[in-house]
Formats: structure tokens, C-alpha cells, sequence
């Protein structure tokens, strides 16, 4: 790759993460537009590589936009791509909710504000209801009593226990590793999942 | 409020908070409302709302709002930065890995298995939120009850659900709703 490609490349990377950081709402939305535009458009990654990196960034912790970011910018240019994709996918979050927690602070206490929060909490539940249901159909269709085993588990574990959500997050790691174990030795080493 | 404080409060939620952004508010509603006390319910079911009604990822969203609040700019920045570092280490890793590799295996039982704690997680935020929604104050009972909440919270749902409308629509529809109500009805 010749300087001025490198250049480009990485120009492109920053670029890209600002605007879809800027105009996308959560973090799957965010990575849909990345796998448009590596995949697609530029064609520096290939779908197969896209689909593994996609399952990395549900396995590593903190914010999705920012594991895509990370690794996208690592595959496409390096350490410095990298950087530069994070360096453009936190700026427009940071700028725009400074500005909208000043203004939320003066507003706050007015009455009419205050109502008009409250009321908005009810399209919060149906909105996180919504969400929770197409996350437990997406279970479902996996068809797997393990995973039944490890949602009501976590669910009792986050209710009934004081216990820090460091012990959960371990535990249910170990058990996705004894199951994979478990399947090996089933299926003779043929990979399958749950 | 100390910098190195709320640094370290989001480099916690950062390592802990995987699986999307849902598995993260119900992170960082254990950190900041109940363990930090930074924030009332109250506040933290509006900074929801607000969540929805701004673009960029959710989680960074939280911890500049929350920042911000504790200590101005410099606040934002040091949550912001916390809740990122691990998920820049992590993914620098794993991207290493696996260009190395490039076999992934392990990794379908674990993505799912991360989905169904994440599920777990969010249902169990869901179940305080709706609560604190539904019973202002806290008392749980039948005359602290809003009615007014249940129904619109029962219509949006039907609303995105079925309709498919933009849940921001919706949430900006219910504030109106609510607010002109309590304007000129319930006075």
C-alpha cells in the first residue's frame, strides 16, 4: 500500500466512524453501517472475516461501536487505524450529550419539563419491552434447554443475591466453555454450537 | 466530585458490561444508582429517554451525561475514557488473536450464552424501572399507582411492536400525551 493510500485509508476510517456515530442510535445499528461500508463499499474486509469479527465484539466488554471500531480500524490499517476509528466514534457521542446535559439541568425543574420526562418513561418500558422480546425469540430459536438454564439462572442470581455481577459473568463464561467441551467430545471435534 | 473516582466507577462498568448495550444500562443502574448513589431513579429513567432520543452508542451516552453532571467537562471526559479503555484492550487482543488463529470455535456458546445473561440482566433492570414508572416515589400502592403511565406504557408497546413505529416517535408522543394531561385534566 502506497503512502497516499495508507492516507486515505485512514482518513476513511475516522471519517466513517464520525458520521455513523453521529447519525446511527445504538450500537448494532452503528456496526450494520460499518459491515456496509468495509464489506461493500471499500471491500477492505470479507464478509467471512466480518462475521468473525462481529461475534469478537459481542464477546469483549464495553460498548459494541467501540469493539467494531477497535478491530475494523486494526484490520483495515493497523494501530493507528485503529485509534483514529475509536477517536472518531466518541467524539459526537461526548459533544452532543455535554450540550444536552447542560440544557437538561436548567430545564429539569420546570414543571412542564419535569411532566413531560415522566411521561416519556412509559415509551421506555414498551421500547425495552420490545427489545427483551426480540432478544428471547432470538433464544428460543436456538432450541437449547442449556440457555433456558442460563437465563433464569442469571435471572435469579441478579435478584436474589448481593453477590457482584463479576461472579455471574464468570461463572456463565466457565459454563459456555464446559458446554463447548462437552459438545467436542460428543461430536468427536466437529464443531457445532448450542 | 473527585475525577480518579468516577474514572474507575466506568472502568468497572466498562470491564463488566458485556454482551450490548441493553446488558450495559442495567450495569450501570447497579453502579451509579444503587452502589455510587450518584443518581436518583428518577434521573436515570430520564437519562433513558434521552438515550433513545440521541444518536451515538449508548453507553458512552450514560457515562458523559453522568460525567457531566458529577463534575463538568472534565467529568465527562474521565467516564467516558474509563467505560472505552477496557473495550480498546480487550478488542486489541482479540483482533490479534485472531489474526493469528482465525479459528473461532469457542466462540458461538459464548456469544450465546453472553446473550442470555444479557437478557437476564435487562429483564431484571426492565422490572425496576417498570416499578419506579408505575409507583412514583417508590410506595408500592394502590393509590400512588399511575394509571395514566400503565396505559400509554401498554399502548407504546403495541405501537412498536406491531406498527413498527420509531420508538423515538413514540417516547416524544407519550411526553406530550402525558404533559397535556396532567395540564388540563388532572388539575
Amino acid at each position: 500500500m502506497s503512502r497516499k493510500d495508507k492516507l486515505k485509508r485512514l482518513w476513511t476510517l475516522f471519517f466513517t466512524s464520525f458520521i455513523t456515530s453521529l447519525t446511527a442510535n445504538s450500537g448494532y445499528a452503528i456496526l450494520s453501517v460499518l459491515r456496509t461500508t468495509y464489506t461493500k463499499k471499500h471491500e477492505w474486509i470479507t464478509e467471512e472475516e466480518m462475521t468473525d469479527i462481529i461475534a469478537l465484539c459481542q464477546v469483549s466488554p464495553g460498548p459494541i461501536a467501540i469493539n467494531a471500531s477497535v478491530m475494523l480500524g486494526y484490520q483495515c490499517a493497523g494501530g493507528l487505524g485503529s485509534f483514529l476509528s475509536v477517536l472518531g466514534c466518541v467524539i459526537p457521542p461526548i459533544m452532543i450529550m455535554v450540550l444536552v446535559t447542560i440544557f437538561y439541568n436548567v430545564i429539569v425543574e420546570n414543571k412542564i419539563v419535569a411532566l413531560f420526562m415522566r411521561g416519556m418513561q412509559a415509551g421506555v418500558i414498551a421500547m425495552l419491552l420490545d427489545v427483551v422480546i426480540s432478544l428471547f425469540v432470538n433464544i428460543k430459536n436456538r432450541k437449547s434447554i442449556y440457555l433456558y438454564v442460563i437465563l433464569i439462572g442469571s435471572f435469579l442470581f441478579l435478584r436474589l443475591t448481593d453477590l457482584s455481577v463479576f461472579i455471574l459473568l464468570v461463572i456463565v463464561l466457565a459454563a459456555a466453555l464446559v458446554k463447548t467441551f462437552i459438545m467436542r467430545k460428543k461430536t468427536g471435534g466437529n464443531h457445532e454450537s448450542c | 466530585m473527585n475525577l480518579a473516582e468516577i474514572f474507575l466507577v466506568f472502568l468497572k462498568i466498562g470491564c463488566l458490561a458485556i454482551g450490548g448495550a441493553y446488558a450495559s444500562i442495567s450495569i450501570i443502574e447497579n453502579e451509579v444508582v444503587h452502589v455510587s448513589k450518584w443518581m436518583s431513579y428518577e434521573d436515570f429513567g430520564n437519562l433513558l429517554a434521552i438515550d433513545e432520543l440521541t444518536p451515538g452508542p449508548i453507553m458512552i451516552n450514560c457515562a458523559t451525561f453522568i460525567g457531566m453532571t458529577m463534575s463538568g467537562f472534565p467529568g465527562a471526559l474521565a467516564a467516558s475514557i474509563g467505560c472505552i479503555v477496557p473495550a480498546c484492550i480487550v478488542s486489541t487482543i482479540l483482533i490479534l488473536i485472531y489474526r493469528k488463529y482465525r479459528k473461532l470455535t469457542v466462540l458461538d456458546n459464548i456469544v450465546f450464552s453472553l446473550k442470555a445473561m444479557a437478557l437476564a440482566m435487562i429483564i431484571s433492570t426492565l422490572v425496576n424501572i417498570i416499578f419506579r414508572a408505575l409507583f412514583p416515589g417508590g410506595t408500592i400502592a394502590l393509590s400512588n399507582f399511575d394509571y395514566l403511565i400503565a396505559i400509554l406504557a401498554v399502548a407504546s408497546f403495541v405501537i412498536i411492536s406491531k406498527i413498527k413505529v420509531n420508538p423515538v416517535f413514540v417516547m416524544l408522543g407519550c411526553g406530550t400525551i402525558y404533559t397535556l394531561f396532567h395540564l388540563f385534566i388532572l388539575k
